[in-house]
């Protein structure tokens, strides 16, 4: 056995013992934050498993802003005085043996999928060979923006439909009761005037790297929602009553560019979804990362837009 | 073993144990980690049966998860909201209402 794999065993022991506390744990403010610790653990597994566009991808939008996002929702709840800890759970009679024969049948689903052999013509293995002709250097990216185009359009969709069903849920929101955070201290002025910057050239940095390296639209829509929550927390924006045309029309931004140039292939006599070169490659992956990071940040701050304040 | 066995068979026991959670939750926090930690379960599942390349995991499986965890973040920021409005509609924070308390 190698260091390597060593490194592995401890890695998924980590990833069971972490999930068994957060399921069996008693505090509910603790598990959301052994959640995040998962997140990050599965995360680091990805980047060993040789997957680091996923390990990028999961370390900030599945732990970093699942954990945003469930912390602030506990934090509503305590602000609306639910009990912090949760109350006396059912144990069904029946849960441990379902759970158990679930997890078995993944093992066994998974081990005898292990066991097949890779056939020559996979679709993975097509796409490293046609990537070439996509003038991308990260087949990734490529599957995303080319192969596969019509899946993450229809993503941007469903982002788009999780922000307006939130809008349609959002009731009497109570802006103004959130940020607490004293923004004379020092600390939280310096964390603005540095981070915020560094999160915004992370951002563009991971989209441009994105065509040929690990990155893309995704890693850097969720490093900028980092950027968008940070002003939220601080009070830096504030929310809205009423989205204007400026935050409508970033929302469909990433929709909006794909389906256009998707369609405006047809014009050409091409096929649906074909990109005509690079240009439209960074124009749709630039309109996508603002989309996600505007859909996350105000599905974060529960609003329906987001402004300086105004006095 | 092979490192991709060991994280198979991890996923197959968060899996597992996620569905206990999601079971035996009753706050609805506890639900939504649960799904959450299953998800997670699932993706590092499919990159590990997906089979490797000379480039390493295969790239349509890579594309597929990380379409899964945006999806994933954007049905639980729903969730979420879900689940505020009805606290402030009823208080609850569990779906079993005031009859369940024992």
């Amino acid at each position: 056995m190698t260091i390597g794999v060593l490194v592995d065993v401890l890695l998924a022991l980590s990833l069971v013992g972490l999930s068994l506390q957060v399921v069996t744990g008693r505090a509910l403010f603790r598990d959301l934050v052994l959640f995040i610790l998962f997140g990050l653990l599965i995360a680091l597994s990805w980047a060993r498993l040789g997957a680091p566009d996923v390990a990028l991808a999961e370390a900030a939008i599945g732990a970093g802003l699942t954990g945003a996002l469930m912390l602030m929702a506990y934090r509503r709840l305590a602000a609306g005085g639910a009990a912090d800890v949760s109350p006396a759970r059912r144990r069904p009679l029946l849960a441990l043996p379902v759970a158990a024969l679930a997890g078995i049948l993944v093992a066994i689903i998974g081990l005898s999928a292990q066991g097949v052999e890779r056939v020559p013509d996979a679709a993975g293995t097509l796409v490293l060979q046609e990537l070439s002709a996509t003038g991308l250097g990260n087949p990734i990216t490529g599957v995303l923006l080319v192969f596969r185009g019509l899946d993450t359009m229809l993503e941007m969709a469903v982002l788009l439909v999780a922000l307006l069903g939130a809008w349609a849920v959002l009731g009497a929101a109570h802006p103004g009761r959130l940020h607490q955070v004293d923004r004379e201290t020092p600390l939280v002025s310096a964390l603005l005037t540095t981070v915020a910057p560094v999160t915004l050239l992370i951002a563009t940095h991971l989209l441009l790297v994105g065509t040929d390296a690990p990155g893309g639209a995704f890693q850097a829509g969720a490093v900028l929602t980092g950027c968008g929550v940070l002003l939220v927390l601080t009070g830096t924006v504030r929310p809205r009553a009423a989205a204007g045309l400026l935050t409508k029309l970033l929302a469909i931004a990433g929709l909006a560019a794909f389906a256009l140039i998707g369609v405006s292939a047809l014009a050409l006599g091409r096929a649906p979804m074909t990109l005509p070169g690079m240009w439209a490659v960074y124009l749709i992956e630039t309109a996508m990362m603002l989309s996600i990071a505007l859909t996350m940040t105000l599905l974060f701050a529960r609003s329906r837009a987001l402004g300086p304040e105004q006095r | 073993m092979t490192s991709t066995t060991v994280y198979l068979l991890a996923a197959s026991a968060v899996f597992g144990i996620g569905v206990y959670g999601l079971i035996v939750a009753d706050h609805i926090l506890r639900k939504l980690l649960a799904l959450n930690m299953m998800g997670s379960a699932v993706f590092v599942f499919i990159l590990t049966v997906a089979g490797v390349t000379p480039e390493g995991p295969d790239p349509l499986a890579q594309a597929l998860v990380l379409t899964g965890i945006v999806i994933a973040v954007a049905a639980t920021a729903f969730a979420l909201a879900l689940m505020v409005r009805m606290f402030q509609e009823t208080g609850l924070t569990s779906l079993q209402g005031h009859d369940g308390d024992d």
